[in-house]
């Protein structure tokens, strides 16, 4: 309904243009220079006065503009000199016909004027925030409709000079603050882009609320939820809401409470709403992911902690079996040695490399044992097993400091776990005299593991060793930094979370 | 064996106890130990078992196993060194699955007399794991030559062993496994007064306290191999 006649409004503004054109290019047109300025107010008028309607649909603001803009058109409102035509056809002679005529435009504007202003201060008053700033500009309308009214009525006569030359200024300004007013509106408009843009990802409800209401300029703004069951809903406090609402695409029932104010500005609280939207959308997605990723860390750690427990059976089981029936096997072969010494030398001699070969198969499955798992780590926590890794370490290797102190398993595995493949490392492509070893609590509640070495440097972090350890240490929460500057050594740093 | 009764008797058979959860080898340790000449006067399954046989039989030497039951980790050590605490008449082998030094060091660390460290592979050579019994009770250190010669081999930088010689350094392993200068010199075919000069020279070349030359020397010397 509202569209059509803003369509029919839009539509008679053109037919209005289109009149004044078409009678100003005939050939004895005299429309005299204060009738093109009037013209050029009445258009600008209609034209803010539909535009107005567009943006507040609910206040009548806009089509009373329109009206003025129409009252003010030479081509509606007849020619005071000679003009040929006028959409009213009243002839130029009937002299007292266009002298009730102004009276009763002066009237008719006098009282369109007044409910104009009533209107303008009747929604500045219920206008909130950054609406409300948009339409001071507005307010200064009220003046410059007043002085036309005063300086054209016929109720009063002033001075050519005055009515035609001040009068198109002072009205022109109407438009011209309107403009201003739209401008600023667009400008706040943007502020609340603005606000959504800066919100950091993740951002609480809370905090997305009071960026909306800062943007908008509504202190009272809330964020509200659906009640189960449907009845209303319900602030963050827990309190029934009882105002406008508008609701939250996507948001599972999530409504905006906004100052009756803001219903002036269906288009704003839309897009309000709108942006609240997305930002919620991005906290939901945001905290699915972090709830996935969460997910996938207690997972690896997982992983790694039965990758673990699974050694440690193995080792026990080679230990308490294989290594134990080796050691039999070997005392027995012993006892048959003894047994044969001196009767049947080449039995013995048999025998004896029987018992070699087991001492053997001892040796390494007890290498094969440590590798899998190694136990004095179990027993004696990370100073014997340090200890035991410097001293089986190819490359001449230091300790400078261990913490005498037991750690989580988890912990302790992965502490031992670098320092072993850092070592391994450095025997392999370092090319070192040398390499320290130090592990040391770092703040309360982090644990650093540092291998360092005099070699080659320029070890590459995403080689496959490296990715590794990496790996091995993200699975307990640290990270791994490898520091290797091509001739400078390379230095190993895992700086692991622990209680 | 021809047995003859006498009061000395007794005092000759060395009273052995063994702890050993693996059934197998404790009853084939028993009866190595037995034909050896030994007297083992019981065995244990667990710690506490062993405890209370110590407790009950007093017997010259303990041979026990580290990882027994219930944790299967140190019950063994932890058993040797509360023995050595509260029986410290008590010599005590520990036999161990690990080359690595960290239980030696723990069993060393109070009075290293009569204290032995074997890897478990050494009871099939009766002979020498006999000995090492014998040696233990007249109050020895016994140390796994297969844990000193790893310690001996570590590479080094910038070390005052680089300047030993083969001898000097040989000296030192069997220093290492406990040996006596007496046993050194057999072991080397050297005369007793060499081996003296040789320890007192390497005991020079690394900075070594001659203090260090008594009983406690086995432990002086690991540490500094172990650095």
């Amino acid at each position: 309904m509202n569209r059509a006649l803003r369509a029919a409004l839009a539509a008679g503004a053109t037919a209005a243009v289109g009149c004044f054109v078409w009678s100003s290019w005939l050939p004895n047109s005299q429309y005299a220079p204060v009738e093109i300025s009037f013209a050029v107010v009445g258009l600008s008028f209609m034209v803010a006065g539909i535009a107005a309607w567009q943006r507040w649909p609910a206040s009548r603001l806009g089509l009373l503009f329109t009206i003025i803009g129409y009252l003010w058109n030479p081509a509606f409102s007849g020619c005071n000199a000679s003009c040929p035509a006028n959409v009213l056809l009243i002839g130029n002679g009937s002299r007292s016909a266009w002298n009730t005529l102004g009276t009763i435009a002066a009237l008719v504007g006098l009282v369109i004027t007044g409910i104009v202003l009533t209107l303008i201060v009747r929604h500045w008053r219920s206008a909130r925030g950054w609406s409300r700033r948009a339409m001071i500009p507005l307010l200064w309308i009220a003046p410059a409709v007043g002085a036309e009214n005063i300086l054209t009525g016929s109720l009063f006569h002033f001075p050519a000079l005055v009515t035609y030359a001040l009068l198109p200024l002072l009205l022109l300004a109407g438009p011209v603050l309107f403009v201003i007013s739209t401008v600023r509106a667009r400008t706040a408009g943007g502020a609340l882009g603005t606000a959504i843009v800066d919100l950091e990802p993740g951002a609480s409800p809370g905090r997305l609320r009071d960026a909306l209401a800062r943007a908008l300029g509504d202190s009272t703004l809330q964020l509200a939820f659906q009640q189960p069951g449907g009845a209303g809903h319900l602030d963050t406090l827990g309190q029934a809401v009882d105002r406008s609402v508008a609701p939250i695409a996507g948001s599972g029932g999530t409504v905006l409470v906004y100052d009756e104010g803001l219903e002036l500005e269906p288009q704003l609280v839309k897009l309000t709403a709108a942006a609240a939207s997305m930002a919620l959308e991005h906290t939901r997605l945001q905290a699915e992911v972090q709830a996935q990723l969460e997910q996938v860390r207690a997972s690896r750690a997982r992983l790694v902690e039965a990758g673990d427990a699974e050694r440690r059976r193995l080792e026990r089981d080679l230990h308490d079996g294989a290594q134990q029936r080796l050691v039999t096997l070997s005392l027995a072969l012993g006892m048959a040695r003894d047994r044969a010494a001196g009767a049947d030398p080449e039995l013995e001699a048999l025998i004896d490399s029987a018992g070699k070969e087991a001492r053997e198969a001892l040796t390494e499955l007890r290498e094969l044992a440590r590798g899998i798992h190694p136990a004095v780590l179990t027993e004696t926590g990370l100073t014997g097993a340090v200890q035991a890794l410097v001293e089986r370490s190819p490359v001449a290797a230091t300790i400078t400091a261990v913490p005498d102190e037991r750690f989580p398993a988890a912990i302790e595995a992965t502490a031992y776990f670098v320092v072993s493949e850092a070592l391994a490392n450095v025997a392999k492509h370092a090319m070192a005299d040398g390499a320290q070893v130090t592990i040391r609590r770092r703040r309360p509640g982090r644990l650093v593991v540092e291998v360092s070495d005099d070699g080659a440097g320029g070890a590459r972090p995403e080689g496959s060793g490296l990715r590794g350890l990496a790996d091995r240490v993200a699975s307990v929460g640290g990270v791994l930094r490898v520091d290797s500057p091509p001739g400078g050594g390379t230095r190993l740093e895992a700086d692991i979370p622990c209680p | 064996m021809s047995v003859t009764a006498g009061p000395a008797e007794p005092k000759a058979r060395l009273r052995v106890v063994i702890a050993e959860d693996t059934v197998l080898l404790r009853e084939g340790l028993r009866r190595v130990l037995t034909d050896a000449g030994l007297d083992v006067a019981g065995t244990a399954a667990d710690a506490d078992q062993l405890l209370k046989l110590v407790q009950a039989l007093s017997p010259d030497v303990v041979l026990t196993d580290i990882r027994m039951p219930p944790t299967q980790t140190t019950e063994g050590l932890q058993a040797a060194l509360e023995i050595r605490r509260r029986w410290p008449g008590t010599a005590v082998i520990v036999v161990s699955q690990h080359v690595e030094t960290e239980h030696l060091f723990e069993l060393l660390a109070g009075d290293p007399r009569g204290i032995g460290y074997v890897l478990k592979e050494r009871v099939a050579d009766i002979a020498q794991f006999t000995a090492a019994i014998h040696r233990v009770a007249a109050g020895e250190s016994v140390i796994d030559p297969q844990v000193v010669s790893r310690l001996v081999a570590r590479p080094r930088r910038n070390s005052p062993l680089e300047t030993l010689t083969e001898r000097e350094l040989a000296v030192l392993a069997l220093m290492a496994e406990g040996r006596s200068n007496q046993a050194i010199a057999l072991q080397l075919y050297m005369s007793p007064k060499t081996v003296e000069t040789h320890v007192g020279n390497l005991f020079g070349k690394l900075g070594l306290l001659p203090a260090a030359q008594d009983h406690r020397r086995v432990l002086a010397v690991l540490t500094y191999l172990r650095r």
